[in-house]
C-alpha cells in the first residue's frame, strides 16, 4: 500500500519535472516472463525468455550452437519465440541474484549445481525437471542439481581436473611425469634448482587452490573423504584432512607454486603457463581448447602440452582414477514462468541437441553421453573422454558442494593455508565449525 | 631593492624551476602512459597480455581486435545509447543541482540546512546496497528495461555530489551583483538564469565533466535494470568478451579504447570551457 | 510568486527524485537488515539480530578499519592534489596542457585501471618488481598477495585514480580567485609560495572542506578497484566495508546481513561527516547566509 502510494507520488513527480516515459512500453513485459497469459490456447504466441552467459565475443562457438538450437526449436514450434539475454559470467550471477530477490527470473536460465541452487529451490523458484532427467545423461551428473530426490537443473558440461604440463620443459630438465606425491616433489625440486617455476596457480579466487587441497585429501583419505566431511559423515578434523592440509603447506613452503599466487587471478596464472614460465598447471578440462584448438597460442606450445592424473600419495587410500570435477553450468526453468510447459520442452530439446553438438563444435565435454568412436576430435579430448569412462569417482568441487557460507570460510582458509596464517589443525577446525553451524 | 633580491635568487630560482618542470613532466608521463598502455593492450592477444612483458609493444599488431569488436559487438547501438543516456542525465543533473544549490545558498529559509543534509546523505550510499530495493521499486513502476530507469538513477545518484561541488563555489561567489539586481527589481528566476548560472560556468563545466565520466563508465545499473540489447550501453559491451572460462582481453581493451575516445574529445572541449567560462565570468565581475 | 513557492519549485523535483530512488531503497535496505533472508524466497523477521551480530563481527570491524585507513590516506593525499593544483595555477608554461594530461586517468573506467595496476604489481613480470630488481632488490614483495603490502598497494592505485577528480575541482576553484588579489600581493613582494598559502588556500577553504567530506565519504563506500584487484583477499586482508557487504549479499547470499552492513555503512558515514562538520566549523561558514 505504502509502496503504491509512493509510486504514485513518484510518477507525479516525473510529470512535474517534465519527463514522461513514452514509447518504451511495448517491451517492459519481457521482464515479467513473457506476455502470454496461462489461460490461452496452446497455439497462442509464446515468448520464452532465456538468459545465458555465452556471449558471441568470448564464446563464439557456444553462442553459435545456442543460436542454432534456438532457431531449430523455433522452426519446430512456430508459435514460440525465444528471446535471449546474454551476460558475462560475474554480471550474470549478480543479475540472477537481483532477479531472484524480486521473484523475476527468466523462463529459462543457467545455474550452477551444489550449494548454488539450494536457495532457489527452497524459495520455490526453480521448476522440478525430474521428468527430463533421463538416461541421456552420464549417471550421477544430475545429482549435483538434485534436492530431496528431485532434479532442478540439467547439466550442460562435465569437467574433470587433470594436471597439464609442458613436455618440452620436462624434457629440458630431465623431469619425468610424476605418479606419486614424492615424485612430484622431486620434480618440483629439480625445476626449482633450474630456476623454473614448477607450478602456476592463481589463488586469488581460491577455488583453484581448493582443487589442490581436494586432490590431496582424496589421495590420502580416499575418494569419499571430502564429500563425507562436508555432509557430516566424518569430522573435518579427521587425520586425512589435516594431513592433506599439512602436505599442501609443505608444497607451498618448498616453493612449488608461483611467487605471489594469492594475488594472481586464474587468467594471469594461466598466462604464465601459456608463456612457458611455469611447467605445470592444475585446471579443469574446460581449458582443453587452449592446448588443442586455440589459434592464439603457438602450435609449438600446444604440441608440447600433455596432462597427467594427479599423483597418488604413498600409503594413502586414494585411487589415481578418482577426479575432482563435476558438471558446470546447467539449465533451469523458472517455477513461476507463464510458459513453463514450453520452457521445459525447450530445455529438454536444448540439452539433447547440445550434447550432440558441443564437443565437436565448441570443445565442451557435455554431461550427456558422447560416442567417441564416431567423432573427429583432437587426441587429448579422446584421452580425456576415455579417462572419464574409466573414472572410479568424481568429487564435486568443494566450494560448490558446500553451502555458500561454508564455501566462503573454505576459500578464505585455503588462502590462509597458503599464506601460512593457519596451521593444518586450525584449518580443519575452522571447516568443522563452519560446516556444522548449519 | 626588489630587483636586487631577484638578481641574487635568479640562479637558485632557475634551478628550482628546472626541477619543478622535470617533476611535472614526469608526472605527466605517468598520467598519459595508461592511454598508451591501453592502446598496446588492445592490440594484443591473451598470451601476450599475460606474457613476460605486459608493458612492451605488441609483437603482432592485432588490429583485428578492433574489427572483431565492431562486428561482434553491437557497438553502434551501444554507442548511441551511451551518448543519449549520458547527455540526458548530465544535463538533468546539472540543471537540477543548480536549482537546489541556488535555493540553498541564495535564499533564506528555515529548512535549508536540513535539505542540504538530505542531499549529502545521498552521497553516502554505496550503490550495491540499494540495488535490490531499487530494482523492486522500478518493477512496481514498470520501469524495468526502460532507459528512463537509468537516466533517473544516474541523476538521483549524482545529484548529491554535484550539489556538494556547486555549493563550495556558490558560497564564494560575490553577492554584490545579485544584490544590485534585487535592488533593480529583478525576479528570482532572472537572477538565477542571468547572473548565478553564467557566473558558475567554470564549476558547471567541472561538474559536467565529472558527471559525464561517471555516467559514461557506469555499468552496474545498466546491467541490472536493462535486459534488451537495444538499450544497453558501451560498458556493457565489454561483457560480450567475458566468457565463462575464457575472456578475450584484447577485445576488451579495444572496446575500452573505442569507448574512451569520445569521452576524451568531450573532455578536452569541456576543460577549455572552464577557462573561457572563467574569463567571461570575470569580465562581468 | 512567493519565495516559498520558488524554493519549492527549485528544490522539490530533486528532493522527490532523491526520495524515490535513494531514500526509499536505503530504508528498504535497513528493513531487509531486520530479516533473515538469502535473497530468494521468503524472509523471516529476526529483529535487530543482524545488527547485533554486526557489532560483534570481527570481520566487519576489520573491514571498517581498512575503510577508515583508506579515508585517512585519501584525505592526506588531498594535500598532494592541492599542491599540484596550486603549482598549475601559478605561472607555469604549458599549464593548461599539463592539467589536461593530469586528468586523463580519471577518464578510464575502473576495469582498465584495475588491469593496469594488476600488471604493475604482478609479482614476477610486473613493472614495479622489474624496476626494483634492476635497482638491486633481491626478492621484492608480491604486492597483492601479502597481508603487509596489499592495502597500501591498492590505496596507491585508488589515489592515482582519483587525482584527476580533485585536481579538476581545485583548479576550477583557484580560477575563481580574482586576479587583482594575486597581483596586489605580488606588488607587495610576496613569493609564489606565500601567495599560495596565505591567499589562495584560505580563499578556497570552503571547497577544500567539501573535498575532505567527499574524500572521506567516498573512501568509506569505496568498492571498485578492491573488488576487481583482490576481491577483498588474500584471506580478507584487503576487505573494506563495501566489499564485505557485497560478498555477504551477492557472494554468499546472506542478503539480510549484507543489507544490515549497507545500512551500518550509511550510519558510519553520517557520524563521520557530522564529526568533520563539527571539527571544521567556523563562524563565517554557516550554512545560511
Amino acid at each position: 500500500m505504502l509502496k503504491k502510494r509512493l509510486g504514485l507520488l513518484f510518477a507525479l513527480m516525473l510529470l512535474v519535472v517534465g519527463l514522461v516515459a513514452c514509447g518504451d512500453d511495448e517491451d517492459t513485459s519481457s521482464g515479467d516472463n513473457g506476455s502470454s497469459g496461462d489461460n490461452g490456447s496452446s497455439e497462442e504466441e509464446v515468448v520464452i525468455d532465456f538468459m545465458h552467459l555465452w556471449p558471441e565475443g568470448s564464446s563464439k562457438q557456444h553462442n553459435m550452437i545456442v543460436q542454432t538450437i534456438v532457431d531449430e526449436f523455433e522452426a519446430e514450434n512456430e508459435n514460440v519465440t525465444v528471446e535471449m539475454e546474454i551476460l558475462g559470467n560475474e554480471q550474470y550471477k549478480e543479475k540472477l541474484s537481483v532477479l531472484g530477490s524480486s521473484d523475476d527470473l527468466p523462463d529459462v536460465g543457467m545455474t550452477w549445481g551444489g550449494g548454488f541452487i539450494n536457495p532457489y529451490v527452497s524459495g520455490n523458484m526453480f521448476a522440478d525437471l525430474t521428468e527430463l532427467d533421463t538416461d541421456i545423461f552420464i549417471p550421477g551428473t544430475t545429482e549435483a542439481y538434485a534436492v530431496d530426490g528431485a532434479t532442478y537443473g540439467l547439466p550442460l558440461e562435465l569437467n574433470i581436473t587433470p594436471m597439464y604440463y609442458n613436455q618440452a620443459m620436462f624434457d629440458e630438465y630431465g623431469v619425468d611425469v610424476p605418479e606419486t606425491l614424492d615424485e612430484l616433489k622431486a620434480a618440483i625440486t629439480t625445476l626449482n634448482d633450474n630456476d623454473m617455476t614448477p607450478i602456476t596457480l592463481g589463488n586469488r579466487d581460491a577455488w583453484t587452490g581448493s582443487m589442490w587441497y581436494m586432490y590431496l585429501a582424496d589421495r590420502i583419505g580416499g575418494p569419499s573423504t571430502i564429500t563425507d566431511a562436508i555432509s557430516g559423515d566424518i569430522s573435518f578434523e579427521s587425520e586425512a584432512l589435516i594431513q592433506a592440509a599439512a602436505e599442501l603447506q609443505e608444497l607451498v613452503e618448498m616453493g612449488a607454486f608461483i611467487n605471489g599466487t594469492n594475488g594472481l587471478g586464474n587468467d594471469e596464472a594461466k598466462g604464465y603457463f601459456i608463456n612457458e614460465q611455469a611447467a605445470m598447471y592444475l585446471m579443469a578440462t574446460w581449458d582443453l581448447p587452449e592446448w588443442t584448438t586455440n589459434e592464439d597460442n603457438p602450435q609449438e606450445f600446444r604440441d608440447s602440452i600433455g596432462y597427467f592424473k594427479f599423483p597418488t600419495v604413498e600409503g594413502g587410500a586414494g585411487d589415481i582414477n578418482s577426479y575432482v570435477g563435476g558438471p558446470g553450468v546447467g539449465l533451469f526453468v523458472a517455477e513461476n514462468s507463464d510458459v513453463k510447459d514450453e520452457a521445459k520442452d525447450f530445455v529438454g530439446y536444448f540439452v539433447e541437441r547440445w550434447g550432440e553438438m558441443s564437443v565437436t563444435d565448441a570443445g565442451v565435454i557435455p554431461a550427456t553421453k558422447v560416442d567417441t568412436g564416431s567423432l573427429d576430435l583432437p587426441q587429448m579430448y579422446i584421452d580425456i573422454l576415455n579417462d572419464l569412462n574409466e573414472a572410479s569417482n568424481l568429487t564435486l568441487y568443494a566450494d560448490v558442494q558446500m553451502s555458500a557460507e561454508a564455501a566462503d570460510v573454505h576459500l578464505n582458509m585455503i588462502q590462509a593455508l597458503f599464506m601460512g596464517e593457519v596451521t593444518p589443525e586450525e584449518f580443519a577446525a575452522a571447516h568443522e565449525e563452519a560446516l556444522r553451524a548449519e | 631593492m626588489q630587483e636586487n633580491t631577484k638578481e641574487k635568487s635568479k640562479g637558485v630560482k632557475r634551478l628550482a624551476m628546472t626541477a619543478l618542470y622535470t617533476v611535472l613532466g614526469l608526472v605527466a608521463v605517468f598520467q598519459i602512459y595508461p592511454l598508451v598502455w591501453l592502446f598496446f593492450f588492445s592490440l594484443k592477444g591473451n598470451r601476450e597480455i599475460f606474457g613476460r612483458s605486459p608493458f612492451a609493444l605488441p609483437e603482432d599488431w592485432l588490429f583485428e581486435n578492433y574489427a572483431r569488436v565492431w562486428t561482434d559487438g553491437n557497438i553502434n547501438q551501444y554507442f548511441f545509447n551511451s551518448v543519449f543516456i549520458t547527455a540526458t542525465s548530465v544535463i538533468l543533473t546539472v540543471i537540477l543541482a543548480s536549482f537546489v544549490t541556488f535555493a540553498i545558498t541564495r535564499m533564506k529559509w528555515k529548512m535549508s540546512g536540513f535539505v542540504l543534509l538530505l542531499f549529502m546523505v545521498g552521497y553516502m550510499i554505496p550503490i550495491h546496497s540499494t540495488l535490490v530495493p531499487l530494482f523492486q521499486f522500478y518493477k512496481t513502476l514498470n520501469l524495468i528495461d526502460n532507459p528512463l530507469s537509468i537516466i533517473l538513477a544516474y541523476t538521483a545518484y549524482n545529484l548529491p555530489l554535484t550539489i556538494m561541488i556547486l555549493m563550495g563555489f556558490y558560497r564564494t561567489m560575490p553577492r554584490e551583483i545579485e544584490e544590485a539586481a534585487i535592488m533593480d527589481g529583478c525576479s528570482v528566476h532572472r537572477i538565477f538564469l542571468q547572473i548565478a548560472l553564467p557566473m558558475s560556468m567554470p564549476v558547471l563545466s567541472t561538474t559536467v565533466i565529472i558527471n559525464m565520466i561517471y555516467n559514461w563508465n557506469e555499468f552496474v545499473f545498466v546491467n541490472t535494470f536493462i535486459s534488451s540489447d537495444k538499450y544497453k550501453t558501451l560498458t556493457v559491451g565489454i561483457q560480450n568478451f567475458i566468457g565463462q572460462y575464457l575472456t578475450d582481453w584484447g577485445a576488451i581493451g579495444a572496446t575500452l579504447m573505442i569507448s574512451i575516445i569520445p569521452i576524451l574529445i568531450a573532455f578536452f572541449f569541456l576543460s577549455n570551457r572552464i577557462v573561457e567560462g572563467m574569463a567571461a565570468g570575470s569580465v562581468k565581475g | 510568486m512567493s519565495n516559498k513557492k520558488i524554493i519549492a519549485l527549485y528544490v522539490l523535483p530533486s528532493l522527490l527524485l532523491l526520495a524515490g530512488l535513494v531514500y526509499i531503497p536505503i530504508f528498504l535496505t535497513g528493513y531487509y537488515g531486520l530479516m533473515e533472508w538469502n535473497g530468494v524466497g521468503a524472509m523471516e523477521f529476526i529483529g535487530l539480530d543482524n545488527y547485533m551480530n554486526l557489532l560483534q563481527d570481527p570481520k566487519f570491524w576489520f573491514s571498517a578499519r581498512n575503510s577508515f585507513f583508506l579515508a585517512l590516506f585519501s584525505t592526506l593525499s588531498l594535500i598532494l592534489y592541492l599542491a599540484v593544483s596550486l603549482i598549475l595555477a601559478g605561472k607555469i608554461k604549458g599549464k593548461e596542457l599539463l592539467r589536461k594530461i593530469y586528468l586523463i586517468p580519471m577518464l578510464l573506467s575502473s576495469v582498465a585501471i584495475a588491469q593496469l595496476w594488476i600488471k604493475i604489481y604482478d609479482p614476477n613480470n610486473g613493472m614495479l618488481n622489474s624496476l626494483l630488481q634492476t635497482l638491486g632488490v633481491d626478492s621484492p614483495p608480491a604486492w597483492l598477495a601479502q597481508r603487509e603490502t596489499v592495502l597500501v598497494a591498492i590505496f596507491i592505485a585508488i589515489i592515482w585514480q582519483y587525482a584527476g577528480f580533485y585536481i579538476i575541482i581545485y583548479s576550477a576553484a583557484l580560477k575563481g580567485i580574482p586576479a587583482s588579489l594575486v597581483e596586489a600581493a605580488e606588488i607587495d613582494g610576496a613569493t609564489p609560495i606565500q601567495i599560495a598559502y596565505k591567499i589562495k588556500v584560505p580563499l578556497i577553504s570552503g571547497v577544500i572542506k567539501t573535498t575532505i567530506v567527499l574524500a572521506i565519504v567516498g573512501s568509506l563506500k569505496y568498492f571498485d578497484l578492491i573488488y576487481v584487484m583482490t576481491g577483498g583477499g588474500p584471506n580478507g586482508a584487503s576487505e573494506v566495508i563495501a566489499s564485505y557487504m557485497y560478498n555477504q549479499a551477492f557472494g554468499i547470499k546472506n542478503f539480510g546481513y549484507g543489507s544490515a552492513i549497507g545500512f551500518a555503512l550509511l550510519i558510519l558515514a553520517l557520524i563521520t561527516t557530522w564529526g568533520i562538520q563539527k571539527l571544521t566549523a567556523s563562524k563565517n561558514d554557516s550554512i545560511q547566509f
